[in-house]
């Protein structure tokens, strides 16, 4: 990254920019990338714009290395396999490519979080009897399974940094086994099959990360907030002894790739 | 072998009884076979089991209409133009339709396995979610897991051990064969191979999983042109056992190298929250209008002229998608 000066000052960002900022840093270049709808798409396509040239994107519905000239609002969008590798489907995707061990990073949302990073998308309440609905899966519990690291991007409330989600829809590093039930690490679980988990996850506050035990740390703060803002927004009792400092705000050209490049349309960015 | 027969809407949605197991083609928002979810909403069908790898307007239009007994999928929803699907989660909470989750991996291998003739399918995705919880499976609960209807297996899942080379459980997920395909092709020949444009999402399994597959395309070109490149081809005609030609058969959703998705559309669908505003829209959109030809004129030429994509990229540069 270029000179600190090119960093954006308060009020030269939105919150969303800081996010898709820090979200494109999780990207190493040459990562295979598995990313879903929204602000994924923006954070995997700033990183190729910038660090990240050599990664690579696979959105779930088959496209496999797109260079999309407009951002797509779907991952079956025909803007995705603009000058892709392959046009293949939901097979390739889910089992040539994820279940075969390629895929390095995986970049989801949630709406409800633990703090072994278990991941709600699918109910509120009791599924037996639902309050309410989300989307479901979809690929977020494949992903969240089997890519070597995911970041989860959410929204900070404590509603949705839960001691214990409503339902597990993806697997964080202590999970059950079924059919029994017991709490076991996700390691006991996937055996052989193991290949990393959930690394990350990035809010509208701060960036957390997972410790050895696989249990939530607070890493970075966003700028404009404290410590105790984010523990004030988080349901349970939140590990701040490992936190490193601020997280960095964009930088100037980042948001003018954003703006200008990525999302001139205004699909995902006010 | 024997080619398809050419039918019309009607005569093909008259093709699927009230009860029957179905899925469909397309991902989302792209390629799914609209125009013959309205016609089965005409005709007033029931009790519908719907498996499908995931949802999107045409599944959530035909749960709103209150023709699903069933639903089994990974996720429903409309994506950025709409991220829940709003019929669905009504008629969950209410409990006027059984609902049991998935993850993606787990459906597409479903479904594979029923397009190989397989019993089931193994797989490690997803495993210590809750999509596994015994508790949560709601066939059992409703006691249809009992061996006595035809499209639902014994159990959900089962956990198995690796005889072979000792790698550990993973999951055995039963295979799926629909009753009917409901597929929506861009173009098919006319003995009946299927060509699509772009990703081909889950549309090969859907067709070979099903007993009866129909296709609603939106034309009917000579085999032999479909034959110049036949790397390019999806399916053969001897798969296939109907075919509708209908023109913007998939609109609201977007047919890459034809038409866009209508973000409008899709977007005041979502808005939908109760079964009185969604009455409202299918009086408007589908019973208020005699035939699809009447739906296209209701929807206008110009609203028509802007979705139409761009024979080079694909979609249509001329939609507004976004706020800017």
């Amino acid at each position: 990254m270029s000179h600190a000066s090119e960093y954006c000052k308060p009020g030269e960002f939105k919150p969303i920019d800081l996010l898709a900022a820090a979200a494109a840093r999780e990207v190493n270049d040459g990562d295979v990338v598995f990313a879903g709808t929204g602000l994924p798409m923006l954070a995997i396509t700033l990183a190729q714009q910038e660090h990240a040239p050599n990664a690579v994107c696979i959105y779930e519905a088959g496209s496999i290395d797109g260079r999309p000239l407009h951002t797509p609002t779907s991952v079956g969008d025909a803007r995705c396999t603009y000058q892709a590798s392959k046009a293949a489907g939901l097979f390739e995707a889910f089992y040539g490519q994820l279940h075969s061990g390629t895929v390095d990073l995986g970049f989801l949302g949630g709406a409800e979080i633990d703090k072994y990073g278990n991941v709600n998308c699918t109910v509120l309440g009791d599924y037996n009897h639902p309050k309410k609905r989300f989307t479901g899966s979809g690929g977020n519990s494949d992903i969240c399974s089997y890519a070597k690291r995911t970041v989860f991007i959410m929204v900070q409330e404590k509603r949705r940094f839960k001691e214990q989600v409503d339902y597990v829809t993806s697997p964080g590093w202590r999970v059950k086994k079924w059919p029994s039930g017991e709490w076991v690490t996700k390691q006991e679980v996937y055996k052989s099959y193991f290949k990393g988990g959930v690394s990350t996850v990035i809010t509208d506050m701060a960036v957390f990360r997972f410790d050895e035990t696989g249990e939530m740390y607070l890493d970075t703060v966003h700028p404009g907030f404290t410590v105790q803002d984010v523990i004030d927004n988080v349901g349970f009792k939140l590990n701040v002894s490992r936190v490193s400092g601020q997280t960095l705000p964009p930088t100037k050209k980042q948001v003018e790739l954003l703006y200008q490049v990525i999302d001139p349309e205004g699909i995902f960015l006010p | 072998m024997s080619q398809p027969k050419k039918i019309n809407l009607a005569e093909a949605a008259a093709l699927v009884q009230d009860g029957d197991q179905i899925t469909f083609s397309g991902f989302t928002i792209w390629r799914r076979p609209v125009a013959l979810c309205y016609e089965l909403i005409r005709q007033r069908k029931k009790d519908l089991h719907l498996f499908e790898v995931q949802g999107g307007f045409h599944s959530d239009l035909l749960v709103g209409a209150g023709c699903v007994k069933i639903w089994e999928g990974a996720w429903m929803g409309q994506e950025m133009l709409g991220k829940i699907g709003e019929n669905l989660a009504r008629k969950q909470i209410s409990g006027e339709i059984l609902v049991d989750d998935y993850s993606h991996g787990h459906t597409v291998g479903r479904l594979m396995a029923g397009a190989l003739g397989l019993p089931f399918f193994p797989c490690a995705l997803a495993m210590g979610t809750d999509i596994f919880n015994p508790e949560y499976d709601q066939l059992a609960k409703a006691g249809l897991r009992d061996g006595r209807h035809r499209n639902i297996p014994a159990k959900k899942y089962i956990m198995a051990d690796d005889p072979f080379f000792n790698r550990g459980e993973c999951a055995l997920l039963p295979a799926v064969n629909p009753d009917v395909a409901l597929v929506y092709a861009p173009i098919v020949g006319d003995e009946g191979t299927v060509r699509i444009l772009s990703q081909s999402y889950s549309d090969a399994e859907v067709i070979k999983a099903s007993k009866t597959v129909i296709v609603i395309c939106e034309e009917i070109v000579p085999d032999s042109y479909l034959r110049r490149d036949p790397a390019a081809n999806l399916a053969s005609g001897y798969e296939i056992d109907y075919i509708v030609e209908c023109p913007w058969a998939a609109h609201p959703t977007g047919s890459q190298f034809y038409y866009d998705a209508d973000a409008d559309f899709l977007k005041a669908f979502n808005k939908i929250r109760e079964q009185k505003a969604f009455d409202e829209f299918a009086e408007k959109w589908i019973f208020g209008v005699k035939s699809h030809e009447d739906y296209l004129e209701k929807l206008g030429v110009r609203r028509l002229e802007e979705l139409r994509a761009s024979k080079i990229s694909g979609y249509s540069s001329r939609v507004k998608r976004g706020t800017r």
